[in-house]
């Protein structure tokens, strides 16, 4: 199985280096090991999390692009759907069988032809427009909800954390 | 290999043991060289009658002394102890020269195994084979040692070999190595075979069943894993995509699992009906590993039972694509993104190749580019549950069935409680039928389907009345050509004021998950009101959007994909470090811009990040870990920090005045 997913990967790796979207960059952490990536993103524009750098793994199965990626982010982020330790809980990672909510429908679930930057794609999106519907982190969405401000200033001092500031 | 057991038990270290054996080994030589000579040197005519000459069998004083160490028990203790630590030393330097340092989880297969050898052999000789003397032990001990050493050179192998195949830059003589490691496990098996028969002459048929059945187990590991090594190493040498691939590994596995499996499972029946042991504990324990065997069996015979249907159902629904198809589709698999020069058509009109399609179908049974339902089964009569037949509810119902497009069957249960009594709820339900596989996921609901392509038609012609793309949608089947047929005017939005029925589309709430907003007005639609799709799909338009729309981002960097792994790994750390670099600047001069926007502070900001041009990126665990680094790292942060404060103290100076 590995085969196919590895050429797969390298595809996907030299798509991602040749026409980089906006914002997003995403390699193997090891060349020694392709299903092990590290991403890079940065907070989309008009949003709190503008101007940050969000590093994150991104862990493939074997049987790639059948399964979906799993995504953790390095960095502590306070944000309604991704889990304390630092999982993002989005459809597009969800494989077509499991849904944790409870309300998603396949159709925005995972299938073989999302890829790496879709997903890092959706991943901008969500950070741009929290889903509180399905929250993963309980805390997050509650102050996402009811206190803005206070949100915001995690978000800032996140930003500020990831650049090294 | 038993070495890595040292690790957690507290036991000396291998230069300590293997000291401790050559001293042990150094000692009996030399008892057994006393002994010799003592007699050789009392082996005169004079004393000749003492009868101590029966105990040299020969003149020769190698003899002698072979003779004497291993006769004497303590000796034979001694030679058994240096055997293992031979072993232990020579599985020391396999693992040096093919493995080098075996990473945590091959450590933890070997350990895990290691024991479970030790434990099953450990109740073979006691609780099977029941042996009694002294000599038998040391030789099935002997037999097994040598066997669980090989036993655990195939699982290293094994685990390697999986490693290996995640990397696409593995230089060629460590697969050389790890091949001719397989090979000499291979021609070993050979040996243990002939030994097997050998023993097998003299002890048996027993003995020689439940010696061959180990060292089967162990032939087909082995063999299992150099077979799937050849397929790997040939698909990597080759150029494009091998269609039959999948094929090959897919029946190696079926065929090689099988085979364990069933001899492991006679290997243990054998044991139970052989050793009469029924009511012992050895017997409480084969059978629980009869059962999981069987289980394991039961398990493989299934899936490759699904696996046929799949492929079955596959080469009966959907054709293979004619040329002109797949010249007109002129884009890559989207599954494995490689060029197609054969492919299966589904009916949604998407191409796929055949394996690709395969291997997705075992675990779904919807289009992966569309989420159009795949299922196998014509429409049935529908299940009517209205409690009296009547109302346009069944009408719907019927109207669906009669779709000669509709692909699932959908049931459509209505359930008016009012009617009954007042207290009484009414709901309506609908159940869509896929069954491709005996265990079906959930699959898509066809109308839910319809719904969200219909939505992602109304976005891009937000003027089409719904019922109109929908009732095309049906015909197409996908997104794309109703597009295209909108926009070659094959269909035609009538004029304002027939708009009907799109608000309830659009609307974003709806009452319950299973509830299905039924529009009879226009009498051929089921629409449910699932909201999140449209929200998450508008998401990301507008997301890409913006992205298109940003123009100010750092300048694109190095779009060249380079063909040796280590110049990519270091262009990638480049591009990460300038990518924090310009985000970094870029918010510093956002900062300072915010308080005051006549001070030209970009220059500011510029500055302070050429003064920590040398920080790197360092949040990969696996390149920080040195400490040196790490160190350095912080001591730059702080630097950082100093000048980030003095840059916004200068700023608030030259706002001041």
């Amino acid at each position: 199985m590995a085969g196919s997913a590895l050429k797969r990967l390298m595809a996907e790796y030299k798509q991602l280096t040749m026409n980089p979207p906006e914002g997003i960059i995403a390699g193997p952490v090891n060349e020694e090991n392709f299903f092990e990536w590290e991403a890079l993103i940065m907070g989309p524009e008009g949003t709190c999390f503008e101007g940050g750098v969000f590093p994150a793994r991104l862990t493939f199965p074997p049987d790639y692009p059948l399964s979906p990626p799993k995504m953790k982010f390095t960095c502590e982020l306070f944000h309604p759907n991704i889990y304390p330790d630092g999982r993002v809980c989005i459809s597009i990672l969800h494989a077509p069988g499991d849904d944790p909510m409870g309300y998603e429908t396949s159709a925005e679930r995972w299938s073989p032809v999302q890829s790496v930057e879709k997903i890092l794609l959706s991943v901008v999106s969500m950070l741009a427009e929290p889903n509180d519907e399905s929250a993963a982190n309980v805390d997050a969405a509650k102050t996402w909800r009811e206190d803005r401000s206070k949100f915001n200033e995690v978000a800032e001092r996140t930003v500020r954390k990831t650049l090294g500031l | 290999m038993p070495v890595v057991l040292l690790e957690r038990i507290p036991l000396p270290s291998l230069k300590t043991y293997t000291a401790f054996c050559v001293a042990l080994l150094a000692s009996a030589l030399f008892y057994a060289h006393r002994v010799v000579t003592s007699l050789e040197s009392d082996s005169d005519p004079s004393n000749s009658a003492t009868g101590r000459e029966q105990v040299l069998p020969s003149d020769s004083y190698t003899w002698n002394m072979l003779f004497v160490v291993t006769t004497e028990a303590w000796c034979v203790w001694t030679l058994v102890n240096t055997a293992y630590c031979c072993l232990i030393l020579l599985g020391k330097l396999i693992q040096k020269l093919v493995f080098g340092d075996l990473r945590v989880s091959e450590q933890q297969h070997l350990k895990d195994k290691f024991w479970n050898f030790l434990f099953y052999k450990f109740i073979f000789i006691f609780g099977v084979m029941n042996v009694q003397t002294m000599e038998e032990v040391v030789m099935w001990v002997a037999w097994f040692t040598v066997l669980g050493f090989f036993h655990l050179l195939t699982q290293l192998s094994k685990d390697r070999f999986e490693y290996l195949s995640f990397s696409p830059s593995t230089p060629r003589f460590i697969h050389v190595k790890l091949l001719s490691l397989l090979m000499v496990i291979l021609l070993s098996c050979c040996g243990l075979m002939a030994l097997c028969v050998y023993i097998g002459l003299q002890a048996g048929i027993t003995i020689f069943a439940f010696m061959a059945a180990e060292c089967m187990l162990l032939a087909l590991r082995a063999f299992y894993v150099a077979v799937r090594y050849a397929i790997h190493l040939i698909d990597m040498n080759l150029e494009g995509i091998w269609e039959n691939r999948s094929i090959y590994v897919y029946f190696t596995e079926l065929t090689f699992e099988l085979a364990v499996l069933s001899v492991d499972f006679a290997h243990h029946l054998h044991m139970l009906l052989w050793g009469n042991i029924f009511l012992s504990m050895a017997s409480l324990v084969i059978c629980m590993q009869l059962r999981y065997l069987f289980y394991e069996f039961q398990r493989r015979i299934k899936r490759h039972k699904n696996y046929r249907r799949v492929v079955k159902n596959m080469e009966a629904r959907f054709p293979i694509a004619t040329q002109e198809e797949i010249k007109k589709n002129c884009d890559d698999c989207a599954i494995c993104w490689e060029k197609m020069e054969s492919a299966r058509r589904l009916p949604c009109g998407h191409l796929f190749h055949n394996s690709c399609l395969r291997s997705w179908l075992e675990q779904d049974t919807s289009c992966p580019t569309c989420r159009t339902t795949l299922s196998d089964r014509p429409p049935e009569d529908s299940t009517r549950n209205v409690p009296d037949g009547r109302g346009g509810d069944a009408d719907v119902n019927l109207q669906q069935q009669n779709n000669p497009n509709a692909q699932t069957t959908n049931h459509f249960f209505h359930f008016d409680g009012s009617r009954y009594v007042s207290w009484l709820p009414s709901f309506s339900v609908e159940v869509t039928h896929t069954q491709l596989l005996p265990r079906t996921r959930q699959s898509v609901q066809q109308t839910s389907q319809l719904d969200n392509m219909a939505r992602q038609v109304l976005q891009v012609f937000p003027h089409m009345p719904l019922n109109l793309v929908l009732d095309d949608l049906r015909e197409t089947r996908s997104v794309e050509f109703t597009i295209e047929n909108i926009l070659e005017g094959r269909l035609q939005a009538p004029l304002p004021g027939s708009l009907m029925s799109r608000n309830g589309l659009l609307s974003e709430e709806s009452d319950e998950e299973t509830q299905q907003v039924t529009s009879l007005s226009t009498g051929n639609a089921v629409i449910s009101a699932l909201a999140s799709p449209a929200e998450s799909q508008q998401n990301f338009t507008d997301e890409s959007q913006s992205e298109l729309r940003r123009d100010d981002g750092p300048a694109q960097f190095s779009s060249r994909f380079s063909k040796s792994a280590t110049e990519r790994e270091t262009m990638l750390q480049e591009r990460k470090n300038s990518m924090l670099e310009q985000a970094r600047r870029r918010y510093l001069t956002n900062q300072s811009a915010s308080g005051s926007s006549n001070i030209d502070t970009r220059a500011m900001g510029s500055e302070l990040v050429a003064s920590s041009e040398t920080w790197q990126f360092t949040n990969d665990p696996n390149s920080s870990s040195n400490e040196t680094q790490t160190s350095s790292s912080e001591y730059q942060r702080h630097c950082r920090e100093l000048a980030f404060q003095a840059a916004q103290k200068r700023i608030h100076e030259q706002r001041n005045t």
